[in-house]
């Protein structure tokens, strides 16, 4: 009895206790120390994960696959002496925490490196587990060569098996953000590749005529796509040699698992801890659990949506580092919260670059908007300045309230200024009136006398207004689609270009021989008539004349033949 | 005898240069080599597309990012 309470006892003394113990030490975690450190100069920091590597930039790791990023130190911010030494905070790396005990403070370790086991007693408590990749009961998923990508060691085992294979060929499986990096970087390379997924479209966040494009282009540089295709099995000796999809069979020496993660939330859940949407670890806007003293930041937990207000899940390191910001000044007796996520992402696809925030229209729609968007090609800076690239600025707004939505930009040009000015007007609430006219910054080399967001919300504002009405490539492929379709595709541009490239079974009447030539479609007037130029501009000039001369329900192809993605004749 | 053309586009926007470029070679015999420069980045798709549509044979097509320098033999 006496021996044991020694026991007891003596485990307390050495029992390692932290004013704030963190778990998980990548984004949200290393930020949560640090932000803590500068709050409370003198509390004890202790940071416990099971990865070898902590605070790495996981996002990196497509462009360390590709060389672009040339050594495995840079993908790495701090190292645990570096933490240790800068900011005060003890890091434990290849430490995993198997449970918590919220009533007793502790939590329980195991030790990766010894087969140790101790407990760690806190004050306050930061759950930064993170996500980690799906890897569905597929036959044959544990063959060697099928790799994921999320830590800088799964970037070391793929670069392994990368070694000797520079022409290989490689399967990613999943056209998300990550499956879609690693198929331009691996490309790049000079690897064979192949994305396969599920879904009839790639990069779901965006709308499909968007993700169409992009998958045009990556098509264009090589990378073979398969949509709709469903991953049935992995074959080979032991070593990956095939994948069997629902769209046919494709020869791998390389599989990259890239099919979404899910949070790492099952010691919260076990501990009590309450989940929220997709399991995530369900947490206020200042970063609290249901449980007292123990809090949650990053891809491990929930956010709310800015526009919508409802909780979501959108893993990503822009929100991980705020969310994580966020908690340590909540820890500390601080006031602070975290407004929400707009899922704005952007990715870069070799010559295409591609971004979007907000609500997409299908988004809009489930959560009860009556969305209405316009597409419009505008040149990121003055066309006559070198280097001027156009990009096709697609805007979603609220038919009843003018509110804007969202926004989804690509093209060769400058994106990203575009959607973080939209994240600006989203955040703030902003109408499409509101966007026509803004004040942004004009010289030549840099944007365009009208903004191409300002020359975007005016075009929407006129098919609100209803003075035009016009139609996405979406909605004009439908059409085409349809048999029962009895309208007329116009293609009012100059004779060389139609013979280019146009929509098939349009028409071709030049903008300047319309009005000599109406009668060829008179049997039209009272049939849709789909107005069609390069861009949109021409075409919006020629359906105001088809209106001007009866034909009542005209209509403009939006963005024209350059942002029609399903291919011209 | 062939014959070999020049048509300055620079500055001009689309749909200008490809138009140009279909007005002269209209005028060309087969065989002629047209050369065209043009700023508008649209016309780097628009030339090859459209020879490949007439037959026209691209023999020299340069893109320094800023100004395309295309040469064109008439089929
Ligand atoms: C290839 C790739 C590209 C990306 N690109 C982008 C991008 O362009 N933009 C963007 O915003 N985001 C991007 N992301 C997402 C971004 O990396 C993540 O949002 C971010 O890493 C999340 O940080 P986190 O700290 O919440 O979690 P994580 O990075 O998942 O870290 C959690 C850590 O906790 C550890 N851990 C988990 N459970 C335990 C336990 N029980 N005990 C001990 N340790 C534990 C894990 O091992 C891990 O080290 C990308 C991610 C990847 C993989």
């Amino acid at each position: 009895m006496i021996e044991e309470t020694v026991i007891i006892v003596l485990k307390v003394i050495i029992m390692k206790s932290y004013d704030i113990l963190v778990i998980g030490g990548v984004a949200a975690g290393t930020k949560v120390a640090a932000k803590a450190r500068r709050g409370d100069i003198a509390a004890s920091i202790g940071v416990l994960t099971e990865d070898p590597d902590i605070s790495y930039a996981g996002c990196g790791l497509p462009y360390y696959l590709g060389g672009v990023i040339q050594t495995r130190r840079q993908l790495v911010v701090r190292t645990p002496e570096e933490l240790k030494r800068y900011n005060g905070v003890e890091v434990l790396t290849r430490h995993r925490v198997t449970s918590i005990d919220p009533d007793g403070q502790t939590v329980a370790v195991s030790n990766l490196e010894t087969g140790g086991k101790e407990a760690v007693s806190y004050g306050k408590l930061v759950l930064a587990t993170g996500a980690r990749p799906v890897r569905p009961p597929i036959p044959g998923i544990d063959l060697g060569g099928i790799h994921v990508l999320r830590s800088v060691t799964d970037a070391d085992s793929v670069q392994a098996s990368l070694e000797g294979k520079d022409d290989g060929k490689v399967v990613i499986v999943g056209g998300g953000f990550i499956g879609i990096e690693v198929a331009e970087n691996l490309t790049e390379k000079g690897m064979d590749v192949t994305v396969v997924e599920m879904l009839p479209q790639i990069l779901p966040p965006f709308d499909p005529e968007v993700a169409l494009h992009i998958q045009n282009h990556l098509k264009e540089k090589g990378v073979k796509v398969m949509t709709a295709s469903k991953v049935e099995a992995f074959e080979g000796d032991g070593t990956v040699e095939k994948v069997v999809t629902s769209g046919g069979a494709v020869d791998a020496d390389l599989v990259v698992l890239s099919i979404g993660v899910a949070p790492n939330s099952a010691l919260a859940e076990d501990a009590g801890i309450e989940l929220g949407l997709r399991k995530a670890i369900k947490i206020d806007g200042s970063g609290r659990t249901n449980l007292p003293d123990i809090y949650a930041a990053g891809d491990c937990s929930t956010v709310d949506h800015v526009i919508t207000g409802d909780e979501a899940w959108v893993p990503m390191g822009s929100t991980s580092n705020k969310q994580g910001r966020v908690a340590a000044i909540t820890l500390g007796g601080g006031d602070d919260a975290f407004p929400g996520t707009l899922g704005t992402t952007v990715v870069k696809v070799f010559d295409i670059s591609a971004g979007r925030t907000g609500l997409g229209i299908r988004e809009a729609k489930e959560k009860g908007y009556d969305p209405v968007s316009v597409t419009v090609p505008a040149d990121d800076r003055a066309h006559y300045y070198p280097g001027s690239r156009r990009i096709f600025v697609k805007l979603i707004a609220d038919r009843g309230s003018g509110r804007l939505l969202g926004a989804q930009v690509h093209g060769r040009g400058t994106i990203d200024k575009p959607i973080d000015a939209m994240v600006v007007a989203l955040t703030m609430g902003a109408k499409v009136e509101d966007l026509t006219k803004m004040d942004f910054a004009y010289a030549p080399p840099f944007s365009t006398a009208i903004n191409p967001l300002n020359l975007a919300a005016t075009v929407l504002t006129n098919k609100m207004t209803g003075y035009m009405d016009s139609i996405s490539a979406g909605e004009m492929k439908e059409r085409l689609d349809d048999p029962g379709w009895d309208g007329l595709v116009l293609d009012i541009r100059e004779i060389p270009e139609h013979m280019i490239g146009a929509i098939p079974d349009s028409i071709n009447i030049p903008y300047v021989e319309m009005i000599d030539r109406l009668r060829e479609i008179e049997d039209h007037k009272d049939k849709e008539v789909v107005v069609v130029c390069n861009v949109g501009r021409r075409a919006f000039e020629g359906y105001l004349r088809l209106k001007h001369h009866g034909f009542e329900k005209a209509l403009v192809l939006e963005a024209g033949t350059k942002g029609w993605p399903y291919g011209l004749e | 005898m062939m014959a070999e053309f020049n048509i300055d586009c620079k500055g001009m926007q689309c749909p200008g240069p490809i138009v140009e470029v279909f007005k002269k070679i209209n005028s060309m015999e087969s065989g002629d080599v047209l050369h065209i420069e043009v700023s508008d980045h649209g016309f780097h798709s628009d030339i090859q597309a459209w020879c490949g549509k007439t037959g026209n044979e691209l023999v020299k097509l340069e893109d320094n990012g800023d100004m395309i320098a295309a040469s064109i033999r008439k089929a």
